[in-house]
């Protein structure tokens, strides 16, 4: 594999004139931990070495340390999926000095927490539109414990989300509309309650977040709350809490989870104006990041087989992100 | 060379097919049968919430009453049935009336079908050899495996809540029943029933009226294994679901809310030493005329 690499771009190099290549030079590349950032970061390897012309390094990466390397050392130079929810502050300093720069903010669709319903919980029922829809028809998602009460499936105990779900649950008045908040104990059990739904055709109406191989398995739709965020005091003041902190929390959207794809200073600068101009354009479909990460979940494939399978598979979606030019170049090279 | 460095393997791609196949018919099975198989556990599942809603809603008096009362009956010790009494009021007090009520309505199920499922397991495991090899690898097996290995289908097949709950409870606890019922009925002195054959018992009366009487020391300290494990559960079933004490014990392990986790540990402690001395010392009145004790 890697021969053929070397030799297509020494190819490329004799072939082009290589202005761009010049310029890009090597870069690191943030290799995160999770399936989504990992695939990620090797679509933009290949992109880069194989379109732009840059030599590539893959640094492991978790959030955190990633984060404050960058900030500190300006390297990596590239982390394709960084969530900095807890770290807004020191990014945007960062980003008002100068040293880091979003080259694409939320690079992929639907990413997030919310409630989620399977996809043909809407298509039989196009009424529905917004949790508040939903909210209307506990009738849909019968509890087992109780038939007449719908099941809203929340978080499992222990986690920060338990807190919001049960705050939101008072927000909504869901117990007045006639559900009730079932709390699956256990990441394992949140999923298996959704596998087991979805494997025989119930309504599943739940908590969860994307990207993930579930929501992607089950063709999971996040769905709109229908009512605005309320401001981070309500979130951060009230809906975050204990139940017991949390005296009145007022209805509201999740809180949005902020992602970046960020570069350093260095990047910018040095890298082909293309190598940014790709990046801006990088967003990935949710469904289509779900269909990737359930191949590999399925294949056991780490990165960067997960990313030439993508490439190869996804055509119509990549292609949009590049000239041409670069993309015929990298399409060679598969 | 590699030979002697490295075990000989499936290659990855055999092992992922093979696994991605067992998953792929597991899921088959779990679609086809799995309503079948909820539905064949329903009745099981209504008498589980019905007890709960009715332990919940009974008047917290009268429960203290039946507490006091049944612990009286088992022991015949004042002292047992007031402690127990106090327990209860103390943890009600703390705010934990709810979640006992739900984890006691699962003890309690659980315990009557690993005693009603064990005990006769045990008997045919005494009378038979073969029943016995083949029946302890099981154990073993059940008192060994992960609990998510299983556990997880399990929830695959019936949703998660009270029902697969019961299931992993007794999966660990029904073992020390069966193995002690085994042990006691076959420790039973030869020539005892050599002096019942000799009175021409057929199996049935040499069954009851001489092994278990004189197996019931062990068979005793078998069912209070198996509450005592029943209740050591209590946290890994919350894991699946299932409400009760064992819910705040695992919010607190993930957010070091040490207090919280420590009152319902208590709890489910407390619990544990009400059922084991009521249990052991309703098991030592039933024997204790073997020592020619005075029946108090």
């Amino acid at each position: 594999m890697k021969k053929v690499i070397f030799s297509t771009i020494a190819a490329a190099a004799v072939t082009l004139s290589g202005q761009a290549f010049a310029a890009c030079g090597s870069i690191s590349m943030a290799d995160m931990n999770w399936p989504s950032a990992t695939l990620m970061a090797n679509v933009d390897r290949i992109i880069l070495e194989e379109g732009y012309g840059c030599e590539v390094e893959m640094v492991a990466g978790a959030t955190t340390t990633t984060f404050a390397s960058m900030d500190a050392k300006g390297k990596p130079d590239v982390a394709p999926e960084l969530w900095t929810n807890a770290m807004a502050v020191a990014l945007g300093v960062a980003m008002d000095e100068g040293r880091l720069h979003s080259a694409r903010k939320m690079p992929i669709q639907d990413l997030g927490e919310g409630w989620w319903v399977p996809d043909y919980v809407l298509a039989k029922n196009p009424d529905l539109k917004t949790v508040l829809d939903i909210l209307e028809r506990p009738d849909l998602f019968p509890a087992k414990e109780d038939p007449s009460k719908g099941e809203f499936i929340g978080c499992p105990a222990g986690w920060g989300c338990q807190l919001s779900n049960i705050n939101l649950f008072r927000a909504f008045e869901m117990e007045k509309k006639g559900w009730i908040l079932v709390d699956p104990g256990s990441q394992a059990g949140l999923d298996a309650s959704m596998a087991k739904a979805v494997e025989r055709g119930d309504n599943w109406f739940g908590y969860y977040w994307s990207p993930t191989e579930p929501v992607g398995r089950y063709n999971m739709k996040l769905m709109d709350f229908g009512v605005p965020f309320a401001g981070s005091d309500n979130w951060d003041g009230c809906v975050a809490l204990a139940e017991q902190e949390c005296d009145d929390p007022k209805p509201s959207s999740w809180t949005v989870s902020m992602v970046h794809t960020i570069v350093t200073d260095n990047f910018k600068t040095s890298a082909p104006a293309e190598a940014m101009d790709y990046f801006s354009k990088r967003i990935y479909p949710g469904p289509v990041m779900g269909q990737m990460l359930v191949y590999m979940g399925d294949n056991q494939a780490d990165g960067s087989d997960a990313a030439i399978e993508f490439l190869q598979s996804h055509e119509d979606v990549w292609t949009t992100w590049v000239s041409a030019d670069v993309a015929a170049k990298v399409k060679a090279s598969l | 060379m590699s030979f002697w460095t490295d075990i000989p393997s499936l290659s990855r791609a055999d092992l992922r097919d093979l696994k991605k196949g067992i998953d792929a018919s597991f899921r088959e099975f779990s679609k086809n049968y799995g309503e079948g198989i909820e539905a064949f556990f329903d009745p099981l599942y209504f008498f589980l919430v019905k007890l709960e809603k009715l332990l919940i809603a009974a008047p917290w008096p009268i429960i203290l009453i039946l507490v006091g009362g049944l612990a009286y009956l088992g022991s015949r010790s004042w002292k047992l049935a007031l402690g127990s009494m106090l327990a209860f009021v103390v943890i009600g007090y703390f705010g934990m009336w709810k979640d006992m009520m739900a984890t006691i309505s699962l003890i309690s199920v659980a315990t009557i079908m690993c005693i009603a499922v064990g005990i006769p397991i045990g008997i045919l495991m005494s009378r038979y050899n073969r029943v016995q090899s083949a029946i302890t690898p099981i154990l073993d097996l059940m008192q060994t495996i992960p609990i998510f290995v299983y556990l997880l289908p399990v929830v695959m097949l019936l949703g998660i809540g009270r029902v697969p709950g019961l299931i992993a409870v007794c999966v660990y606890a029904v073992p020390p029943v069966i193995r002690l019922t085994n042990l006691g009925i076959r420790l039973v002195d030869k020539e005892t029933l050599e002096a019942a054959d000799a009175f021409g018992s057929n199996y049935r009366q040499k069954l009851f009226s001489v092994q278990l009487p004189l197996a019931l020391p062990n068979i005793f300290a078998g069912v209070n294994q198996t509450i005592m494990m029943a209740l050591a559960m209590v946290v890994i079933a919350s894991m699946i679901g299932v409400k009760g004490l064992g819910m705040p014990v695992l919010q607190s392990i993930q957010n070091q809310y040490l207090t919280l986790g420590l009152m319902n540990g208590l709890a489910i402690v407390a619990l544990a030493i009400i059922f084991d001395r009521v249990s052991q010392k309703y098991g030592q009145r039933l024997q204790a005329h073997r020592y020619g004790a005075d029946h108090e």
